[in-house]
């Protein structure tokens, strides 16, 4: 006991060097972007690594997971840079005029602290190492980013929009192009390398492409690329504001990568790892897959119903899925619950075992609720109707109302398909052959998704509204 | 409500009560913002029990729930509690922006106030033990003999009704290893389907029943012990599920020589038999010693005997390609029934349609016949003989004969006579259900017929009475409106006789490919396992486009 106790002094010990180091690192660079001191700068960013480095560290196991634990924390802090003075009428605009600090704590500390001490608790802590493929992470990434891409860009190409390198001017479309599936690539490939053992299911997958996405946004379209082109990053707000679209490109191609991947790698695994008899499980895919569309489309339906009578009182259905106000109010609320049942039957198939408790799944759920929101109203609904899809500030400003519903409908659904998978656990798990099966299938403690949650929810409902205005 | 839950409610009402200091800026009412803190703080401890959680897990899940209580509490709840009309245009939701950010610091507070309570609490009153880590002995036994339709649901249903009570052991007994879907039996024996593709293995299905494979050889209804396989078992409650065997009316020399239909196996060896007869017919040289070889007689023209005399013609016919030498009018399927008209569970004007289907196949119909003795190559009927070397019996069954050592009252067919609730009467804790019981639905009076269909809804209704009396309830009474028939008559032709949904005296008939798709679409959805249900696909797939398979899979000599 004392070895194991000394052993985890110097791991912490280490860990908050690590941090301090490269948070002093990363508030220079900071300072240096936002012209503030840099002493002052250098200070902060050693107090945030050396405070990840001693509470935070633990749970950065890989570099993604470190990542993403980063991002949040730095999310969180900047948060209460905000806060002061708290509830002042000018908070919004206080909000807005700090806005480049945010870029600065998560492009210049929350990611490198996150991903150098990730990288050391790879070393030092991953307890399951022995799980990583570099040839699955690589080829499952690189392939998704490119499938994504092309999936995601076919409709771009006629607007001659590029949202993954916008504000390059690269001159000729060819070299766009190539910018725009390089750019892709490496982020495809990027997303297997730090996510592969975070990835659980094709839903947390998205939920992890969502907020890929939004930190390839900050970090590559915000700053990265203008320096690429020579030029000075333009942190502002405003820049922000006309990157907006920018912003929700990256979001959906996040999207689409995080599920691409995960059914390439769920492919993989499949045929590569669990289709050897010595591996093989006792139940082959499709053990509850009838079952998960039935609790989902029942989930669904209780997120319709909950989330009705505020519809109605806001006199929202004639206009349900974006159809103007052609609809009824009885052809639109029955036309909501259609929609609400394929998106629980949806939620099903994806978020499978990704809740071990009630709050877990309200999360999952919500999550799954500001997806839908950038996919549907945001995206599809427009695409569909109209053929054009309209990520502007002002699109996202008349859409706000929805965003809120969109969570509440989330938790509502996540919630009913909770009692459901466990009503269903506890029986299940009385077979022993079966409950080792459903363990290495849940979700476990320890993963970054609470540190997801916290930064794609938390941007995700906050960027629409802050440059916005 | 255990002490588990109450320790869950303490810690939840401190860490929100600490937390609500955070809300009192954003509610802007101190006494609301702590109620509010308090309950949401109980929401949440009991929502999120995980206990291996740590402070930064709290921290940052706590902030995101943060963003949810906000689009709750203050955008919908707030504004329509007060009796405002919610206007949501971007305006009003940018002045929701410092509501927030509160609450993202009340959920990350809550998150860490919570947590460090529960530390509290486990440093001064210790860890709360988990339930589920004492494991009782079973004091209740269940045993059920048979894995059918009835025994296999009858398992599957007691495992839903006690879910995780490890205080009552389930034992399932059958001679198979797999449960049997025979509506597509016939396919098998007319080689559309592999054989073991529409078995499910019990063990597959099963989660926490015991499933021992063998066959019963002494039931002592006293001591409660059963025989199997040289182990005894012991019981509590005994459910007899052991379905039916075919009745031959005291005819030994049928017995002896026709083939039967009742398992995997006897579907099996039809369709191997019917590719012997075929060899042997290939090298016959003399017709006159074909004919036999090429006459295949079933008996009974129930579903059983129509769907199966269908597959055999179907399947004469389409391997003949492979038989150069052999002709379509030396093929002949023959139907024999006792009756006047085929299929007496269905309408006449179906049956008609279905007799007049197969007819323009080739099958042919002897009504009014009753088969009465078959001799080696001959199938004797009461004034004509039929020369075959193919015959297949389909015309009775009877409830498996281990219930004859049993000192029970029986009806006419030697079925166990049940109440309502299948209980046997005069037997506490002995129940039984499916082809070997004597059922009376409880509402019409009328017998339950020995049908899939109902022996699955005697299943699940057998073990909700088995949950009630164990836990000094009332059992319920067997009911169940018949949802209808359907019977495959040859290629891609069925007939159906259906039962609408909210008008149980009304029935809708019909017949042709559409009752057939429906045939199709139902038993594949009713087929257990997903597994199960592709490779059937597959097989019907197959099918549409390749002949059927004449390979020989086992050796009849």
């Amino acid at each position: 006991m004392p070895a194991l106790t000394t052993i985890a002094h110097r791991l912490t010990f280490g860990d908050a060097l690590t941090g301090l180091v490269l948070g002093i690192i990363g508030g220079s660079a900071a300072g240096v972007a936002l012209a503030v001191s840099i002493s002052e700068s250098s200070i902060l960013g050693g107090v945030f690594g050396t405070v990840f480095g001693l509470f935070f560290a633990k749970r950065a196991t890989n570099p993604g997971a470190g990542l993403i634990w980063g991002l949040s924390f730095a999310f969180l802090g900047w948060l209460m840079l905000i806060a002061k003075p708290f509830q002042s009428a000018n908070m919004f605009h206080g909000a807005r005029d700090r806005f480049p600090e945010l870029v600065g704590v998560l492009v210049c500390l929350g990611s490198p602290v996150g991903i150098g001490l990730g990288l050391r608790g790879r070393r030092l802590r991953e307890t399951r190492k022995s799980e990583f493929s570099w040839a699955r992470a690589l080829a499952g990434g690189g392939f998704a980013g490119t499938l994504s891409s092309l999936i995601f860009s076919q409709w771009m190409y006629e607007g001659n929009f590029f949202p993954l390198v916008a504000g390059l001017e690269l001159g000729s479309r060819s070299a766009t192009v190539l910018s725009h599936f390089l750019m892709a690539l490496l982020i495809g490939a990027t997303f297997g390398l730090l996510f592969q053992s975070d990835v659980f299911s094709y839903g947390s997958s998205m939920g992890w492409g969502l907020a890929y996405g939004v930190f390839w946004w900050f970090f590559g379209q915000i700053t990265v690329l203008p320096m690429v082109a020579h030029r000075r990053p333009d942190w502002s707000a405003h820049r922000g504001s006309e990157l907006f679209g920018s912003l929700v490109g990256h979001i959906i191609y996040g999207l689409i990568l995080g599920v691409v991947y995960a059914i390439v790698d769920r492919v993989w695994v499949r045929l590569m790892i669990e289709s050897d008899p010595l591996n093989r499980e006792r139940e082959g895919p499709g053990f509850r897959f009838l079952r998960s569309l039935r609790w989902g489309a029942v989930a669904g339906l209780s997120g319709g119903l909950v989330s009705s009578p505020l519809m109605l009182a806001t006199g929202i259905f004639p206009r349900t899925a974006g159809l103007g106000s052609s609809l009824s109010t009885l052809v639109g609320f029955l036309l909501h619950l259609l929609i609400s049942v394929f998106l629980g039957m949806s939620y099903g198939l994806l978020f499978r075992h990704e809740a071990p408790s009630a709050g877990w799944g309200a999360l999952w759920g919500s999550s799954f609720g500001l997806i839908w929101w950038y996919l549907g109203p945001m995206t599809l609904l427009p695409l569909i109707l109209t053929g054009e899809c309209d990520w502007s500030t002002d699109a996202a400003s008349k859409l706000l109302p929805s965003l809120v519903g969109h969570l509440v409908y989330g938790a509502v659904m996540a919630l009913t398909f909770f009692l459901f998978e466990h009503h269903y656990a506890t029986q299940i798990l009385a077979d022993p052959r079966t409950a080792a099966r459903e363990m290495r299938r849940i979700r476990p403690v320890g993963t970054p998704a609470p540190a997801l949650w916290l930064f794609a929810l938390g941007l995700g409902v906050l960027l629409p509204i802050l440059l916005g205005g | 409500m255990n002490s588990k839950f109450y320790r869950r409610v303490f810690i939840g009402s401190i860490g929100g009560g600490l937390a609500s200091a955070t809300l009192i800026p954003v509610l802007h009412q101190d006494l609301l913002s702590t109620f509010l803190g308090i309950a949401l703080g109980i929401a949440y401890s009991l929502a999120v029990v995980e206990s291996r959680e740590t402070f930064v897990d709290r921290l940052t899940s706590g902030a995101a729930i943060g963003i949810l209580l906000w689009g709750l509490v203050s955008v919908i709840a707030m504004p329509v509690l007060s009796g405002e009309t919610p206007h949501w245009d971007a305006e009003q939701m940018r002045a929701y922006f410092p509501a927030l950010i509160g609450w993202v610091f009340y959920g990350a507070s809550l998150g860490v106030l919570v947590k460090a309570t529960d530390a509290l609490a486990v440093f001064l009153f210790g860890v709360q033990a988990e339930p589920e880590t004492r494991r009782p002995e079973a004091t209740t036994h269940i045993l059920i003999l048979g894995g059918g339709f009835a025994g296999m649901r009858t398992a599957a249903s007691l495992e839903e009704e006690f879910r995780a009570d490890r205080s009552v052991a389930i034992t399932l007994v059958s001679e198979t290893n797999a449960l049997l879907f025979t509506p597509m039996l016939a396919e098998v024996a007319g080689g559309s389907l592999e054989a073991s593709h529409i078995s499910t293995p019990l063990r597959s299905v099963l989660h926490r029943t015991v499933f021992i494979r063998g066959g019963v050889t002494e039931i002592d209804l006293d001591r409660r012990i059963v025989k199997v396989a040289g182990r005894e078992l012991s019981y509590d409650h005994m459910v007899l599920a052991l379905g039916a065997v075919s009745n031959y009316f005291g005819m030994p020399n049928i017995e002896k020589l026709a083939a039967n239909f009742k398992t995997l196996l006897d579907a099996i060896r039809i369709r191997n038999h019917i590719i012997e007869m075929f060899e042997r017919a290939d090298r016959e040289m003399e017709s006159s010693a074909r004919a036999p070889l090429l006459t295949f007689v079933v008996a009974g023209g129930g579903f059983a005997g129509v769907e199966l005399a269908g597959a055999i013609n179907d399947f004469a016919h389409g391997i003949l390609a492979d038989y150069p030498s052999l002709r379509p009018g030396e093929l002949q399927t023959i139907l024999v029934h006792s009756g006047n008209r085929i299929l007496p569970e269905l309408s006449e004007s179906l049956a008609r349609y279905a007799q007049q289907k197969m007819e323009a196949r080739g099958v042919q119909f002897l009504l009014n016949k009753r088969l009465k003795d078959a001799q080696p190559g001959l199938a004797v009927l009461g004034d004509a003989t039929i020369a075959t070397e193919t015959l297949v019996w389909t015309a009775g069954t009877a409830p498996h004969p281990l219930l004859k050592s049993l000192q029970l009252e029986r009806d006419k067919r030697g079925a166990v006579v049940v109440d309502s609730t299948m209980a046997v009467p005069s037997r506490p804790g002995l129940w039984a259900l499916g082809d070997c019981a004597a059922l009376t639905d409880a509402r019409t009076g009328k017998p339950c017929p020995p049908t899939a269909q109902f022996a699955l809804r005697e299943a699940e209704t057998l073990a909700r009475n088995l949950y009630a009396t164990l836990n000094g309830q009332r059992a319920e009474h067997f009911h169940f409106d018949s949802l209808g028939a359907l019977c495959v008559v040859g290629f891609q032709t069925a007939c159906a006789e259906l039962t609408l949904p909210l008008f149980r005296s009304r029935r809708v008939r019909f017949s042709g490919l559409l009752a057939w798709l429906m045939w199709r679409g139902i038993y594949l959805s009713k087929l257990p396992g997903l597994e199960r249900k592709i490779r059937v696909l597959i097989d019907w797939t197959i099918e549409l486009f390749f002949p059927r398979d004449i390979v020989q899979t086992i050796d009849l000599k």
